[in-house]
């Protein structure tokens, strides 16, 4: 079966498509990958290079630049955060919980006596990084059906629906366990800084899907992938 | 009603069996042949077949004639073409008659031009020349035949090798990233034959296992036969040459589109790094840092900052729009600045591709473009 017939087969039964052929490849916005000189590269890195140059490439996304600033995963926490389009409200949202995350630190950073001072940690993208981290699952339950029945069979999960679990996980508990009067940034500056000390609902939530995995083991079996 | 004489002579070679009847003895008579069944056996014997030395001499006598012609018409015979001969022929030859296909014509016929029609395969005693013909598909089969023959003697190779002593063995000594397989259809215009789908599947896994053996390199003329070469992307990008204005600065000035935002910038290698948009600051037309950010990303990403000054105009399209048509139009007018390496280095961060994203329409039976109605149990 040649490709183009595989390609048109996909484009009847997918529901999800692109505006681009799929022989387009993902951009790299990052210029210091564009610096380095022809020793420094791997033979895989080289073939990547052969690749991009014959393969056109795909537009990079409105919210994606070549400053350090730019993060992946922060722009992912902001898409995910928005509502009904509103993205200025959404990244508003996540500077103001960087900034009162740095502040929190700061404050408790000049209360610390001298040899607690190094180890309070003043980066708020630090901060971010490692409490998502700390509550990002290592496996998860997926719905299998056997028999008729509907079993919760543990199952490993990729890199991406992890972040994804934590993301979802951390925006969720900010919006349903709010008091009335905190704002967003204020009540996800907190759960952020809990996270990042292993404490707090999110993390919770972590642990009752270990505790559930570790409790269906048995039907662990059931999984054929 | 046609007269055909037809001979039914009985097969003398088949040895009766007794348990087998003998075929019957038909005498030879004329049959007669009506010219509706006349005509149905024409197009059951197929397409019509010319041989080798046929095709040959027709076209050596199109090139012969060509050479006199343009003799007549007093022109240089190394460059006279197709286009020449045509219009001589009418010129030397003019025909009142109102169809085109009906006037003198002087053309190779194109079922003859090379790699068209394949030639009578087998010679005036009724004996094919290629030992694979009754195959159906020899140019296909014997291809094949060729692969497999190199893949055993690469294979014979590397056991003697290793039988010497254990050779470090490079993985890929052929390398393919520059390059594709051929479609199916290249390669049935390279065989002059009908393959099917798998015959090409079964292609590419012997071409794919003979490049897997280390020793391959001797083949690379033979495996580069059946690869194209991708062409460089970069290549595809057209570049503005540089302009000058009265004082001696250099400018360019681009186009870029979006969503339904169009823009048009104008780049000066001034030094100040300010930048208007229909009259007004960048800070006071975009006051979200996302558009200022998509603004300055062709600049960061060169580092070149402060160094031009931009005059933009721009309409259509929502705030979001705008800042992606102006991203695109000072990067296509930045490339008149830049070298070629630079220039691709625009191309893979994504800067230079024009986002064919736009928004989808509304479909008949549904709320929008992807919302359905809601669902009604009764």
């Amino acid at each position: 079966v040649s490709a183009s017939s595989i390609g048109r087969l996909v484009m009847l039964f997918l529901v999800r498509w692109s505006r681009y052929n799929p022989y387009y490849l993902e951009p790299e916005p990052r210029k210091e990958l564009y610096n380095m000189p022809e020793t420094e590269l791997t033979t895989e890195q080289k073939e990547e290079r052969e690749l991009k140059a014959v393969r056109p490439i795909k537009a990079t996304t409105n919210s994606t630049t070549s400053s350090v600033f730019n993060d992946p995963v922060l722009s992912k926490f902001v898409n995910m955060m928005m509502r009904d389009g509103e993205k200025i409200l959404a990244r508003g949202i996540l500077t103001q919980t960087l900034e009162s995350l740095k502040r929190k630190q700061v404050e408790k950073y000049h209360k610390a006596p001298q040899g607690k001072k190094a180890e309070i940690e003043c980066n708020p993208y630090a901060i971010f990084h490692q409490a998502l981290e700390n509550c990002m699952p290592v496996i998860g339950l997926a719905s299998i059906q056997k028999g008729g029945k509907f079993y919760q069979v543990p199952v490993p999960l990729t890199d991406n629906r992890r972040r994804f679990l934590a993301m979802k996980w951390m925006i969720t508990e900010c919006r349903d366990n709010k008091n009335r009067r905190t704002l967003m940034y204020e009540k996800l500056s907190q759960e952020l800084l809990a996270a990042y000390s292993k404490e707090g609902n999110v993390i919770k939530r972590k642990h009752e899907l270990h505790k559930m995995a570790e409790s269906n083991r048995a039907y662990a079996h059931y999984r054929w992938w | 009603m046609e007269w055909t004489s037809s001979l039914i002579v009985p097969q003398d070679s088949i040895k009766s069996n007794w348990l087998i009847p003998a075929p019957p003895k038909v005498l030879s008579r004329q049959l007669c042949v009506s010219s509706a069944l006349h005509r149905k056996n024409l197009a059951a014997a197929g397409p019509e077949k010319f041989s080798e030395e046929f095709i040959k001499k027709q076209v050596e006598e199109y090139n012969i004639g060509k050479r006199h012609l343009a003799n007549i018409m007093g022109e240089d015979p190394e460059t006279f073409t197709q286009q020449d001969i045509d219009r001589s022929i009418a010129y030397l030859f003019p025909s009142g008659l109102f169809d085109k296909r009906a006037r003198p014509l002087m053309k190779v016929r194109p079922e003859f031009l090379p790699g068209q029609l394949k030639s009578v395969q087998w010679g005036a005693d009724g004996r094919p020349f290629h030992f694979l013909f009754y195959t159906g598909k020899q140019s296909y089969y014997s291809l094949m035949h060729d692969t497999v023959a190199k893949v055993l003697a690469a294979e014979k190779q590397q056991v003697l090798l290793l039988s010497e002593g254990p050779v470090p063995q490079d993985t890929k000594p052929i390398s393919l990233v520059g390059s594709r397989w051929l479609l199916k259809e290249e390669l049935e215009e390279l065989l002059v034959e009908t393959i099917s789908d798998h015959d090409y599947a079964r292609f590419i896994q012997l071409m794919e296992r003979l490049l897997s053996l280390p020793n391959c390199l001797s083949e690379k003329d033979f495996v580069q036969r059946y690869r194209k070469q991708l062409e460089i992307q970069s290549s595809k990008q057209q570049v503005a040459p540089l302009q000058y204005d009265e004082n001696g600065v250099a400018y360019s000035t681009a186009d870029g589109r979006r969503k339904t935002a169009t823009c048009t910038v104008l780049l000066r290698d001034c030094g100040s790094g300010s930048i208007s948009i229909n009259g007004r600051d960048y800070l006071h037309y975009f006051p979200v840092l996302q558009d200022r950010e998509q603004l300055m990303f062709p600049f960061h990403f060169l580092d070149m900052l402060g160094r031009f000054d931009g005059q933009c105009t721009v309409g259509g399209g929502g705030r979001s729009s705008q800042a992606g048509a102006l991203r695109l139009a000072i990067s296509r007018a930045m490339l008149s600045f830049l070298s070629e390496g630079q220039v691709e280095s625009m191309r893979q961060a994504g800067l230079l591709t024009p986002d064919p994203r736009v928004k989808e329409r509304k479909k008949p039976g549904q709320e929008g473009a992807r919302r359905k109605f809601t669902w009604k149990k009764r």
